[in-house]
């Protein structure tokens, strides 16, 4: 018998292959994501509560997924469902288009989030705010990123370069500018340069210099600060005068995700009160839900006091992507040298 | 006619053999270099950051016209060179040593030179971090023998950077060598010192030109390998030590710049495409000039 190929049988050889992964999709939901502490935690406290549903995670730091999500701009599927980014990452990915505007009636668990976290493009998961942390050992309590982002401080600052933007924003504050503004805080920063502060790649290696004594002082998220005192290091936090920069973790859905449906599902367990709750527990962050069940003693070290709440600043985004790559530039070449 | 057969057949089972890779190349490697040599014709708006169509070589100008790229460039050649020369240094005894040797464990002193290949380049550069820190290994040494008062800045400087680079490259230089030095009759270097040849000379008129295939393979491939270096200088060179890979990678992923991030990939692979030649062709020009033949 002779082996034919004609118009039809070709056809429904194609529908056939297209069903397979249709079908598969169904059950997988791919989040992008951080690796580390915060990939195992999503999957201790967010994978296990979706039942029947294959998560996958694609491991990477922002810039490289959010590089991947702009290639895959013209694909009909895109190769994640969700991505897990920084609010100002989401906002830059919505300007570009690059994420479906979410239909929160598709979310039960949305009704408790807190408004503020609640953008048209992305859900904030958590948040923190940017304090001041020091070694009591070495010096005593600053009060703001004035005293902190000092030239008088020489090498025994510590400033991180991924946090560029964030201390951008500390330097702005601390010199007369705003979130809406940098520029002033330019001078400051360059200044604590000439005067030996110390540059560090990474969160970890700015603990690792904290801990060793190597730097005395320096800008980071309260959450983290409790992750480091959890793993004995000799830090104290304080809550600047001159206002608290929020930082806020969320999620996207890309515009081009296979399975939307199974996105939806997976974003509504990231609202879930017991997720929200571990997370706080594990990671020090706060939740964005107003009914996690936080334990008090908990809530007391990586929340802030009613005082410290009204010095919450949240950032100008718009303003953050617009001179992004000119502050780039400026870090890389004038900052860093 | 039979003859005529042959041939095509033969011609046949050539593009056989090497359609397969060809293909693999052509659109694995050829096509994604076309698209980007485009893109970095490209412009960029950085307000939005995105890629707007043009057709310029701007992006090709600001990099000789900046001195944080020309800079970067600049290091990063010193850097190969100098790890390419001190690959060949220490390797070169090395190799010799390991070809020349009759002991039964020279399949282990093999296995020993290629035993650091089964490891990452950053899981050695985390390895090398350990050692390199104020409170690490070599300044708790010195410090704990009373040699150092303070440590010594290694982790996070160029030094750092060239001894792990060295590191990496070091068994692809040796195993160069090593291949080409046993290739050459023992024979002949014996025949040199019979004729009363110092060891010096013998080895710059009778090892040296014989081992020169071997040479310009290690450290044209040493070379290559530092100029592209990403792992080692990102991880051990911290964020003041620029060198070209991680500038490319910055431009694409941090500032979305893939316009200039390929202008600036396209000039890495000239820069080490020409010096590449360049050297290859000193070299054997010196080889013609200094050979007795």
């Amino acid at each position: 018998m002779a082996f034919m190929i004609n118009r039809r049988t070709a056809l429904a050889g194609a529908a056939a292959l297209a069903a397979v992964p249709a079908a598969a999709a169904d059950k997988k939901v791919i989040i992008g994501t951080w690796g580390g502490d915060y990939s195992r935690l999503l999957t201790k406290n967010i994978d296990s509560l979706l039942k029947g549903v294959e998560v996958v995670h694609a491991e990477e730091n922002a810039d490289p997924r959010k590089a991947k999500m702009m290639a895959e701009k013209v694909l009909r599927r895109g190769t994640t469902d969700v991505q897990g980014l920084s609010a100002n990452d989401m906002y830059e990915v919505d300007q570009h288009g690059l994420v479906e505007h979410l239909d929160y009636s598709k979310m039960p668990n949305a009704k408790n989030l807190i408004p503020a976290m609640k953008y048209p493009y992305g859900i904030g998961h958590i948040y923190s705010g940017k304090v001041v942390l020091y070694n009591p050992d070495m010096m005593k309590a600053p009060e703001g990123f004035a005293d902190t982002l000092d030239p008088k401080l020489g090498n025994k600052l510590g400033i991180i370069d991924i946090q560029r933007q964030y201390v951008m924003v500390a330097a702005a504050l601390a010199s007369g500018g705003s979130v809406h503004d940098f520029e002033p805080g330019k001078a400051r920063l360059i200044a604590c340069r000439k005067a030996g502060a110390r540059i560090y790649p990474s969160n970890e290696a700015f603990a690792q210099a904290l801990k060793t004594g190597e730097i005395a002082c320096g800008i980071m998220w309260k959450a983290r600060a409790v992750q480091w005192q959890n793993a004995g290091i000799k830090v104290e936090t304080v809550a600047p005068k001159e206002g608290v920069p929020m930082y806020v973790s969320g999620f996207v859905m890309q515009k081009n995700a296979p399975n939307k449906e199974a996105a939806y599902a997976w974003l509504n367990a990231m609202m879930d009160p017991s997720a929200q709750k571990n997370f706080a527990i594990d990671m020090g962050y706060n939740p964005t839900v107003t009914n996690a069940d936080v334990p008090a003693d908990v809530a007391k070290r990586i929340g802030f006091t009613d005082e410290e709440k009204k010095r919450l600043v949240d950032l100008d985004y718009a303003y953050m992507a617009k001179t992004d790559a000119a502050n780039q530039d400026w870090w890389n070449k004038s900052f860093k040298g | 006619m039979r003859h005529e057969l042959m041939r095509k057949n033969q011609a046949l089972t050539a593009t056989a053999l090497l359609g397969p890779a060809t293909i693999f190349i052509a659109v694995g490697l050829l096509a994604p270099l076309a698209i980007l040599f485009r893109y970095s014709l490209n412009g960029f708006v950085a307000q939005t950051k995105t890629m707007v169509e043009a057709l310029t070589i701007q992006n090709y100008v600001t990099f000789f016209t900046d001195a944080y790229y020309t800079g970067a460039l600049g290091t990063t050649v010193r850097v190969a060179l100098l790890v390419t020369v001190v690959c060949l240094v220490l390797g070169f005894p090395l190799a010799y040593v390991v070809a020349r040797t009759q002991s039964r464990f020279k399949h282990l002193l093999i296995i020993a030179i290629v035993l650091p290949l089964f490891v990452g380049n950053s899981v050695r550069a985390a390895g090398w971090m350990v050692v390199f820190g104020n409170k690490g290994f070599f300044n708790a040494s010195l410090m704990g023998l009373g040699l150092l008062s303070k440590p010594i800045e290694i982790m996070f400087t160029e030094k750092a950077v060239i001894i792990g680079i060295i590191a990496v490259n070091l068994p692809f230089m040796v195993l160069s060598l090593q291949s080409v030095i046993e290739s050459i009759d023992r024979a002949v270097e014996e025949a040199a010192f019979s004729l009363g040849a110092p060891p010096l000379t013998m080895f710059r008129r009778v090892l040296w030109p014989l081992a020169l295939p071997g040479i310009l393979a290690g450290t044209i491939l040493c070379f290559i390998l530092a100029m592209n270096a990403y792992a080692t200088p990102f991880l051990l060179g911290g964020p003041l030590f620029k060198m070209m890979a991680p500038v490319i990678y910055n431009e694409f992923t941090q500032k979305t710049n893939w316009p200039f991030g390929g202008a600036i990939a396209f000039i890495l692979m000239a820069v080490t495409l020409s010096l590449t030649i360049a050297a290859n062709m000193l070299l054997r020009r010196r080889d013609t000039r200094v050979s007795p033949t």
